[in-house]
């Protein structure tokens, strides 16, 4: 298991950091901040809590630092999170700015959950005999990204070459292994970058994680239908929860997807022919 | 009598060279402006086309920059790398701390900057470091404007002070 603790330890106030390191460097899964309360360090194991209040200080550091001090270069803060070095991935609640009925930052977070990425070598090696396009699909912290990035990693290291649309930046932090034949285009919205990617770098795989709107499905199609194979992510809990949700319908009704990944809650995942199941 | 001669000679030419070295950090001083000025038109270049984070751009105007601003910044980009400061501005007093010998009114230009980086959005930004350039323009432009007469007042009063002290002493 690999994860840049490092940079997480980095983002958090300098007297939280040695407890934080002693408690959770081992099974750390999500570090949760609320104002005026405890920190929550979430494990495998439960949840412990740290003796020591969150300030406002606390949280305004947090962003700050994980940020580097720039808000212009985390965009993501409208859409209520933002990703810090390593991957982690932070969410924030607190009082929203709302401009023209769209919200377009925090303007007082009051909770941040940080997410700590994880790197698990080696537990896609299963499905690389899966052929064909892959959904993976599971609630949420069950591990989606993580398989998918092992996913790439074992595809590309076999031969082919895949380029990754990773929106969020949370797929390959630095220090991750991206395998060999792995191109990343970071940043950029999943509808734009899949057509970018489609054009510009001639991949024999594309991957994205997190389909969430009908934007990124209909890119998802635009693509499958030029002969690139797709490794894809979505929420769902099982493939009846899939169906149910519209916004992946026209990935159904299209059979875009062949296989699906199932995560369960512990992590342990199993796969589901699509054909059969519609 | 030899002793006395020696003595004012350097009464003299140590308030001359006061008067002189007034004037040099009069020119230091605005050159200081200006290079930070430039240095401000290098930042917004670099926000406004790649939304770069703070810490690269202060490394990068490090790279641009000579002397004592070189050093504000390269240390400035430090702080905001190792993250141990709550904000920009405690950061940019951090470098100020550090750096002794910059001229006065770069250092109120820069504690201005320090203060405005890192709490905006991008136009918000943008909109800071063109205050902060305008206000170095104006002071420029003040310095600009007296500054054959500042500088000859610096070099003859020493010159004078000098003389007449010697006589005085005489």
């Amino acid at each position: 298991m690999k994860c840049a603790w490092q940079e997480l330890l980095a983002i958090l106030p300098p007297a939280m950091r040695p407890e934080v390191d002693k408690l959770g460097r081992e099974d750390a899964q999500e570090l949760r901040l609320r104002l005026g309360r405890p920190v929550e360090l979430v494990t495998h194991s439960g949840s412990r809590w740290l003796p020591r209040n969150i300030s406002a200080q606390d949280i305004s550091f947090v962003i700050q630092t994980a940020s580097k001090y720039s808000p212009w270069a985390a965009s993501t803060v409208s859409q209520g999170y933002i990703t810090a070095p390593g991957g982690h991935r932070i969410g924030m609640c607190g009082d929203a700015v709302v401009k023209a009925d769209k919200a377009v930052g925090i303007r007082t977070a009051t909770s941040l959950c940080i997410r700590v990425a994880r790197d698990f070598p080696g537990i896609a090696a299963r499905a690389l005999e899966i052929s064909g396009n892959i959904l993976v699909i599971g609630p949420p912290g069950s591990g989606k990204t993580t398989l998918l990035r092992d996913l790439i990693r074992q595809i590309s290291n076999s031969g082919s070459s895949i380029t990754v649309v990773d929106e969020r930046g949370e797929l390959f932090p630095a220090g991750f292994d991206q395998g060999r034949r792995t191109d990343v285009l970071s940043g950029c919205a999943k509808s734009q970058g899949l057509s970018m990617a489609m054009r510009t770098m001639g991949p024999s795989c594309i991957a994205v994680d997190e389909i969430t709107a009908q934007s990124d499905c209909q890119a998802l199609l635009q693509c499958g239908w030029c002969g690139v194979r797709l490794l894809a992510t979505a929420h769902a809990s099982n493939l009846n929860d899939l169906k149910s949700r519209p916004v992946y319908r026209p990935l159904l009704d299209t059979r875009l997807f062949d296989n699906v990944l199932v995560l369960r809650r512990d992590k342990t995942w199993y796969t589901e022919r699509m054909m059969v199941c519609l | 009598m030899s002793v006395r001669y020696i003595g004012a000679i350097m009464i003299f030419v140590s308030c001359g060279a006061y008067g002189f070295l007034l004037a040099a950090n009069y020119r230091r001083e605005e050159r200081s402006l200006v290079e930070l000025v430039g240095l401000l038109t290098h930042m917004q270049c670099e926000l406004e086309y790649r939304l770069t984070p703070l810490p690269q751009i202060c490394a990068n105007a490090a790279r641009e920059a000579t002397g004592c601003l070189r050093m504000v910044f390269s240390v400035l980009a430090q702080e905001l790398e190792d993250q141990i400061s709550p904000d920009a501005a405690a950061c940019m007093q951090a470098a100020l701390l550090a750096v002794k010998d910059l001229p006065s009114l770069s250092r109120k230009a820069l504690l201005a900057l320090g203060n405005s980086l890192g709490r905006f959005d991008l136009d918000g930004q943008m909109n800071e470091l063109s205050a902060v350039k305008q206000q170095c323009a104006t002071l420029l432009e003040q310095m600009r404007s007296h500054r054959d007469v500042r500088l000859r007042s610096y070099q003859t009063l020493g010159l004078c002070v000098g003389a007449g002290l010697a006589i005085l002493f005489l």
